[in-house]
């Protein structure tokens, strides 16, 4: 008998334990969570897209503006997924190249603007909430993950569009023979 | 005889619902503009189109079954439902979606949101055939027509003088503008927390609750430790997860991704891990990022069919070179990092 009540409470105690960082989570996360994203939300509304498509299409030109501001800007302001929409500002050759630049800055943006890509909060979120078990402050992994993530979309985008470009002539060669 | 024509009203950017088309009839020939006193410029622009009358509904009673649509700046809660109910067309300025009590009412077919003037346009099939009924005729007596409806309108609302906006009703319509822009950023926040976050949540809750209770921690940090707590083992992650026949698989909705990170977090917790590695990792864990969705986000940026079958690899392949650069940037960046 008593190694049922063992089981019992076990299999209960899992599930507390659970429940607390699931109390954790919601008391900890949510409510800045919710304001945050409230206000930015806000201010995306009063900005308009209007006025964003304008502005990031002047972005589009320099090859460092193009795989930098331009997707943080796509991103920030329309969010995954429709952040890839702005491909429709480039070139053919380069759309690929925006687009992995754009999509691989989902993440890096949470840190520090959950809003972003709210449903993949926790390939940020997961880390962090390790490091709040340590005590120690989120602010400078946030930030610094926000501006590795820059450099790193730069260099995938420059990469990638040099890939493009040369499997495009690749493929206009093998069409010509 | 229609002295009618119909418009055309689409959402913007960022409303809901629509596109409606309006057709004033003689028995529905109001625009109604319910928008706390004067004729808001959107019902003007419908009422100017369509040859129907623009009447300000707040400060003179329109009945319902005489609109041919309404007019109303709600940010979501009674008006925006109560004309669906009474079945009126209705056009709402701000940015509202379907909610409040009488959300059930309100469908994509007799409401539209977030409209501006410039979302009203003519339809042109319905214009040309309207003229090709009686071209010269027609105008006339729609000019006589509303000069008519004018003088009804007129004569409803009294002797008063034609109204300016006033400055206090600006003001008025700009606090509300911004209120309801706030509400409507507060719904789309809980609703996002309530469909995404939470039961993500819930998920990550009971998967570390089962880990650390179970000690199944102690066998995951065996198996973590020599790959997630030095550069080397980052890197080895990094690599596989962007092999190109891989990277595609791992990617949808970075539940692969989420779940390692959690894993990582709680060996980070307990102390497994050096905390300074958590930014190195989080480049390890997702050089996979996207990989499964390049044709979707390709598309969505209007790429041609040709530049989706090269993009694809392209992709694919920069990863492979870009994944274990960016845990070496990050590695080098993570330098100071928690180290007092």
């Amino acid at each position: 008998m008593d190694f049922f009540v063992h089981l019992a409470e076990g299999f209960i105690g899992m599930f507390q334990e659970g429940g607390k960082t699931f109390v954790g989570l919601v008391t900890g996360i949510i409510p800045t969570l919710i304001c945050l994203i409230t206000a930015v939300n806000a201010f995306i509304k009063f900005v308009g897209e209007e006025r964003i498509e304008r502005f990031a299409a002047k972005c589009t030109g320099n090859m460092i503006l193009r795989y930098t501001i331009f997707p943080i800007l796509s991103m920030f302001f329309l969010t995954n997924p429709m952040a890839y929409t702005f491909g429709k500002f480039l070139p053919e050759y380069q759309k690929p190249a925006f687009y992995d630049s754009a999509v691989s800055f989902c993440h890096p943006i949470t840190g520090l603007f959950p809003h972003a890509n709210a449903s993949e909060l926790f390939v940020y979120m997961g880390i962090a909430t390790g490091i709040t078990q340590l005590g120690l402050s989120l602010g400078p992994l946030a930030i610094r993950y926000f501006l590795v993530g820059i450099l790193v979309i730069l260099i995938r985008g420059i990469v990638t569009e040099y890939i493009t470009k040369a499997m495009m002539k690749r493929r206009e060669a093998q069409a010509a023979v | 005889m229609s002295n009618y024509r119909a418009v055309q009203v689409t959402k913007a950017s960022s409303g809901w619902g629509g596109p409606l088309t309006i057709l004033p009839t003689d028995e529905k020939p109001y625009i109604a503009s319910i928008t706390g006193g004067g004729i808001h410029p959107v019902a003007a622009r419908i009422a100017e189109l369509t040859g129907g009358i623009a009447v300000d509904g707040f400060s003179s009673k329109v009945e319902p079954d005489e609109m041919a649509c309404v007019v109303i700046d709600c940010g979501g809660t009674a008006r925006c439902g109560v004309y669906p109910k009474l079945g009126v067309l209705t056009v709402d300025v701000t940015p509202a979606s379907p909610s409040g009590p009488l959300i059930n009412f309100i469908k994509e077919t007799n409401f539209v949101s977030g409209v501006k003037e410039n979302n009203v346009s003519l339809m042109d099939e319905v214009a040309t055939a309207a003229a090709s009924n009686a071209a010269s005729q027609q105008k006339k007596s729609a000019q006589e027509l509303k000069a008519e409806a004018r003088a009804k309108v007129a004569s409803m609302q009294g002797n008063q003088p034609p109204k300016k906006t006033g400055f206090i009703e600006k003001i008025g319509r700009l606090m509300g503008g911004v209120v309801g822009t706030f509400y409507q950023a507060g719904r789309d926040t809980v609703e996002q927390v309530l469909r995404n976050i939470l039961p993500f949540m819930a998920f990550v809750s009971t998967l570390i609750g089962i880990i650390l209770f179970t000690g199944i921690g102690d066998i995951l940090a065996n198996v973590i430790k020599p790959l997630a707590g030095n550069i080397i083992g980052l890197l080895i992650i990094s690599i596989v997860c962007a092999l190109p026949f891989l990277s595609p698989l791992l990617g949808p909705g970075a539940v692969i991704a989420q779940v390692v990170g959690v894993l990582v977090g709680v060996e980070i917790g307990r102390g497994t891990i050096p905390p300074q590695l958590a930014l190195p990792a989080l480049f390890a864990i997702n050089p996979q990022v996207g990989c499964d969705f390049v044709p979707v986000g390709l598309t969505l940026g209007e790429a041609m069919p040709e530049t989706i079958e090269v993009g694809v690899p392209a992709v694919l392949l920069s990863r492979q070179i870009t994944g274990p650069i960016a845990v070496v940037i990050a590695y080098v960046a993570s330098f100071g990092l928690y180290s007092e």
